[in-house]
């Protein structure tokens, strides 16, 4: 449960991902009110010790749905205390989508956490397998 | 990729709604169903009160009633100066907000009224209304605000309400069901687009709504948030 599970995604620091994906990693502090760095690819270097419950970062595993674009990078560690809100910005900007196109997150797929909710706690509520798994839909809402 | 269109029948509305009325009552979370007199239909029903920093976005955390009871006993106190209590009204006010959800025979969507007053009961006008709605969403609403949140006349209470435009929510809606229908996963439509779209106007829906389902099969059985 503490471990952070092997995946095809490459373990490689933040700038060798940048190229490889041809995209800029955004600068995560221009989420509201997170001065934080943006998420890391999970299973870089120095993300997890062994305690599980003490883990700062969780992994998250992010799906598209529907006709949204899928993110190269799927599997994220991403701070307890980062909001979805701040996640949602972090897809818009990784998927470079306007800031006035949106884009929801989904738990269980059947669940939008409202945009202060912890990803801590969903990952405490919502998580298995060593990981939190979310969806994720660019989509209106309302119009 | 093929969506299919998840139209939703008012019978089916009722059957998401009960489900959803009694977790509510599980969990006190104050929504109860009312029927119009004359008319056959019925309606969620929530009243809940919000404490705004006017500087800041809305206080969406759990303290909510805490902040109230401290607003509440601040503004009861008699002893405060004039100038004490024009410090006190600039920056925190208390938003006293009603949620409807009905059933749209003509969108075939649940659609979301509401409204608004202070505790003075001055309403709140359409464009403080806009100027509530959560930041993150600020954006897309400026782009259309007109597209967004308007003023209608309630259809069962005939009185004015502002509405949150629906034509979208059959095509989200599609997105996820297609998506979630896979897993043959239970969604409650309700709880799926009310946790989608209440935010945006200050209507939050605690954590344990995702498990409202006829199977329950992951441990958000414990949230007990």
């Amino acid at each position: 449960m503490a471990e952070v599970e092997e995946h095809p995604v490459p373990a490689s620091p933040q700038s060798e991902e940048r190229s490889e994906a041809g995209e800029e990693a955004p600068d995560g502090g221009a989420a509201a009110g997170a001065a934080d760095a943006p998420p890391r690819p999970a299973g870089s270097p120095g993300t997890e010790e062994n305690a599980g419950d003490m883990k700062k970062k969780i992994d998250v595993l992010l799906k598209a749905v529907g006709d949204t674009p899928i993110m190269k990078t799927k599997k994220w560690a991403v701070e307890r205390t980062r909001t979805i809100q701040s996640l949602v910005d972090f897809i818009k900007k990784f998927l470079k989508l306007m800031a006035s196109e949106q884009l929801f997150i989904y738990v269980n797929q059947s669940f939008a956490p409202s945009p202060d909710q912890e990803v801590g706690t969903l990952y405490e509520c919502f998580g298995s397998d060593g990981k939190l798994v979310l969806h994720y839909c660019k989509t209106q809402a309302w119009g | 990729m093929c969506e299919e269109d998840f139209f939703l029948e008012e019978k089916r509305f009722k059957q998401y709604c009960e489900e959803f009325i009694k977790h509510s009552q599980e969990i006190g979370d104050g929504w109860e169903w009312r029927t119009s007199k004359d008319l056959g239909d019925g309606y969620l029903s929530k009243t809940q009160f919000q404490v705004r920093n006017r500087s800041i976005p809305p206080d969406l955390k759990e303290k909510r009633s805490d902040n109230i009871e401290q607003a509440l006993s601040t503004h009861a106190e008699g002893s405060l100066d004039d100038s004490q209590v024009a410090g006190v009204c600039a920056t925190e006010e208390v938003i006293r907000y009603e949620y409807h959800v009905l059933y749209s025979s003509s969108y075939q969507v649940p659609v979301l009224y509401f409204r608004a007053c202070f505790l003075d009961g001055r309403p709140l006008t359409l464009n403080e209304m806009w100027r509530s709605v959560h930041a993150c969403y600020q954006d897309r609403l400026q782009e259309g605000p007109w597209d967004t949140i308007t003023q209608q006349e309630h259809p069962l209470l005939g009185q004015p309400f502002f509405v949150l435009h629906p034509c979208q929510t059959n095509e989200f809606i599609s997105s996820i069901l297609t998506s979630s229908r896979k897993y043959n996963r239970h969604t409650n439509y309700i709880v799926l687009w009310l946790s989608t779209v209440g935010p945006v106007v200050g209507l939050n829906l605690p954590l344990s709504y995702a498990a409202v389902a006829p199977e329950q099969n992951t441990n958000a059985d414990a949230v007990e948030r």
